[in-house]
């Protein structure tokens, strides 16, 4: 008897809760799933090893760069202040590549992007990715985006959405040209691996 | 304990060695089998700890991109050990992300069972957690549960190979024990053995055999040693025996002997006792009819000496003067002859009298008998008569003892040469006797002469210087002897004399003599 009433309280506070989580849930959606990609590229670090010359000095922090129209919002509220392998992570958020060569203080904005450690290239920038990854692609600079294709266009790691569940897909053989480390614990978990053929990376 | 004491000493000695086999094997198993059961149960914490970390690790990756499968898929790995029956990944909000069941169908372990050590052990299980830790930050938790009944199967079958050794080695313990106790008991048993027949057999003959040179080798030893004294002792005891009974046997012989001979002096002494009776009577006889003689004789001699002296007394006065001076002369001398001779008559009558004629017996006081007595005597004046000592009442013939004084006192004034004569009566009591005596300083006697002056006729002087009949003394004797006393005499010549007597108490009154003179005398 106690057992039943007990069970259908459960049951009563489970749909309750259910129907506010989804009612906040329909208008915070993305930014439920932006905070999670946010966690994620503070993950990405963890399981990435940079070449040397991207870590010499310790005391400097690791900059995660944002490009383009910024979909994040406040979610990187939650972690900002966490260090990552013993460093303090900062957050720089850069305009489009567009309006960056429009303006005429582009060039320190564009070696700033170089700097970054992890550049999150938003989907306001989906024309200019190929053009984007070029220009880090010799800083080792871990590219990450959320846009179909952009694994085929040199990029590193993609978040795709599988039952609404935060997914991502690594390109091997970027990361490689970045000379980037990925570990196998991260390959693991990727949903997709792309390893380009030797002749199209001629090609590019 | 007391069990073990009342057993046979090869059973003590078998019971001891196992007892002690026992123990040692037991503890021996008990700490092995404890020593095994921590090792194992230390091995399995390190062991499923380390699963527990490779879990750990690889789930990192998958809690940090929240991949539920790919942990699962991890945790599946754990398939391969068939002990584990449970792991399951907590994220790091302790709430479950991924499972792993074996065969049960759900174990709910809550996060609130985590422990600091890092592993429990309950209800058969060994449950281990690890946190996941991703650079520097804790993740999430891996949890593992471990079947213990493996390893409880195999401590079980350790245990019974464990008894099964211990029973078996037992087995073979009590083989060798009752084997070697042989050893120790051997010579202790063929020792009571020997001990038993000698006691039985009282056979100190009887050797034990020394087979060891331990201690029981010197019991054995020290063992001979004493039966062969006992032996010795034993022989000589025998010996000692013998000679005994030989010398009883000669004693006896020895006594036999001498009571044969006494029986034989016996009889003799015996016979000459009759003898003797015999004679006695024959001498008492012969003694009356002796006492009666000399009173007939001396009676009849009387009469005509009575004439004799008669007619001379006529003679004397009616011739006076016819006889011429010679004539007067011999007629006296012949007077002072009849009167010698009437004396001399009067003392054998005297003498025979004592012991033939019995007069009554009296109550006599002597402090009043004996100065009436001095008096009679009639002393010259150069000697006093002084009576010493307090004198009894005694019970006797009063004219016997008044001629004992009188003759005695009489002789001492006789004799007496000094010019200041001095004679002293003395009277001591002694045991059963009153001693009297009777001391002078006159002339003294010749030792030679103490025996012969009692007896009848005898006298030292001649007679015409002292007129003596010689028969005072003997009659005194007589007296005497009469009583049962005795008479001697003490002297020097020249100093005087003493004249002791003694007259039994019994004889001649009681005890209580002197008071008696006492109560006489105040009378």
């Amino acid at each position: 008897m106690k057992n039943k009433i007990s069970k259908f309280i459960g049951l009563m506070t489970v749909l309750i809760a259910g129907t506010i989580t989804a009612g906040r849930g329909a208008e915070s959606e993305s930014s439920r799933e932006y905070q999670i990609k946010a966690a994620f590229l503070y993950n990405f670090i963890k399981f990435v090893d940079w070449p040397e010359e991207k870590t010499t000095d310790s005391n400097e922090p690791t900059i995660i760069g944002i490009i383009g129209k910024d979909p994040f919002g406040d979610a990187f509220e939650p972690v900002k202040d966490k260090p990552v392998k013993d460093r303090k992570i900062v957050i720089n958020r850069f305009k489009g590549l567009e309006e960056l060569k429009e303006s005429p203080e582009k060039h320190p904005q564009i070696e700033a992007i170089r700097k970054c450690h992890l550049l999150f290239i938003c989907r306001s920038e989906k024309q200019k990715f190929k053009e984007t990854i070029d220009l880090v692609k010799d800083r080792s600079v871990l590219t990450v985006a959320d846009s179909e294709g952009f694994l085929e266009s040199g990029g590193i790691i993609n978040f795709t959405m599988e039952e609404k569940k935060v997914c991502f897909e690594i390109n091997v053989t970027a990361a490689k040209r970045a000379k980037l480390e990925i570990r196998s614990q991260l390959l693991k978990l990727a949903k997709r691996i792309v390893e380009e053929k030797p002749s199209s990376e001629e090609k590019n | 304990m007391s069990i073990l004491q009342n057993m046979a000493i090869k059973h003590k000695l078998v019971s001891i060695i196992m007892l002690a086999c026992i123990t040692a094997l037991t503890l021996a198993g008990a700490a092995f089998i404890g020593w095994e059961r921590s090792t194992f149960r230390s091995e399995m914490v390190r062991s499923l700890s380390t699963q527990a970390e490779m879990i750990a690790e690889n789930c990192k990756a998958a809690l940090a991109f929240q991949d539920a499968e790919d942990a699962k898929k991890t945790l599946q790995a754990l398939h391969v050990d068939a002990s584990i029956v449970f792991g399951c990944v907590y994220n790091k909000d302790n709430k479950l992300f991924a499972t792993y069941y074996r065969d049960y169908a759900e174990i709910k372990v809550h996060p609130s069972d985590f422990q600091e050590t890092g592993f429990s052990f309950a209800k058969g299980f060994l449950t281990v957690f690890k946190p996941i830790v991703l650079d520097g930050e804790i993740v999430g938790t891996v949890c593992l549960r471990c079947d213990m009944s493996p390893m409880y199967a195999m401590l079980k079958r350790n245990i019974s190979i464990i008894v099964a050794v211990l029973l078996l080695s037992s087995l073979a313990a009590l083989l060798v024990s009752a084997r070697l106790q042989k050893v120790i008991s051997g010579p202790i048993l063929s020792l009571a053995q020997v001990a038993k027949v000698v006691s039985e057999k009282k056979d100190y003959s009887t050797r034990a055999l020394k087979q060891n040179n331990d201690e029981v080798g010197s019991l054995i030893e020290a063992f001979n040693e004493m039966l062969e004294q006992i032996q010795y002792r034993d022989l000589e005891l025998t010996d000692a025996k013998e000679q005994l009974e030989i010398r009883v046997q000669q004693r006896t012989a020895e006594l036999t002997t001498a009571n044969e001979q006494l029986t034989t002096e016996v009889a003799i002494r015996k016979k000459a006792e009759e003898r003797q009776a015999e004679l006695l009577k024959q001498l008492e006889s012969t003694n009356k009819e002796l006492n009666d003689f000399a009173h007939i004789v001396s009676h009849d001699l009387k009469a005509p000496l009575r004439g004799i002296k008669t007619l001379a007394n006529w003679i004397s006065t009616d011739y006076a003067d016819k006889l011429d001076q010679v004539g007067r002369e011999q007629i006296d001398l012949l007077l002072g002859r009849v009167d010698r001779m009437h004396n001399l008559i009067d003392g054998v009558l005297q003498y025979s009298r004592v012991g033939r004629i019995k007069e009554e017996m009296s109550q006599v006081n002597l402090n009043e008998l004996v100065p009436d007595i001095i008096d009679m005597i009639a002393s010259p004046d150069r000697v006093t008569v002084t009576v010493e000592d307090e004198l009894p009442v005694i019970e006797c013939e009063k004219t016997r003892i008044t001629q004992v004084f009188q003759n005695l006192l009489s002789n001492a004034v006789k004799y007496m040469d000094k010019p200041e004569g001095q004679v002293k009566i003395g009277c001591v009591q002694e045991d059963e006797f009153w001693k009297f005596s009777v001391a002078d300083n006159g002339p003294g006697i010749e030792e030679r002469h103490f025996e012969k002056i009692f007896q009848i006729f005898q006298t030292l002087s001649p007679r015409d210087e002292v007129e003596s009949t010689g028969i005072g003394l003997t009659l005194v004797k007589k007296i005497v002897e009469m009583y049962g006393g005795r008479i001697w005499v003490e002297s020097k010549v020249g100093k005087g004399s003493t004249f002791f007597f003694t007259l039994p108490k019994q004889k001649v009154g009681g005890k209580n003599a002197k008071l008696q003179a006492s109560i006489v005398s105040r009378r």
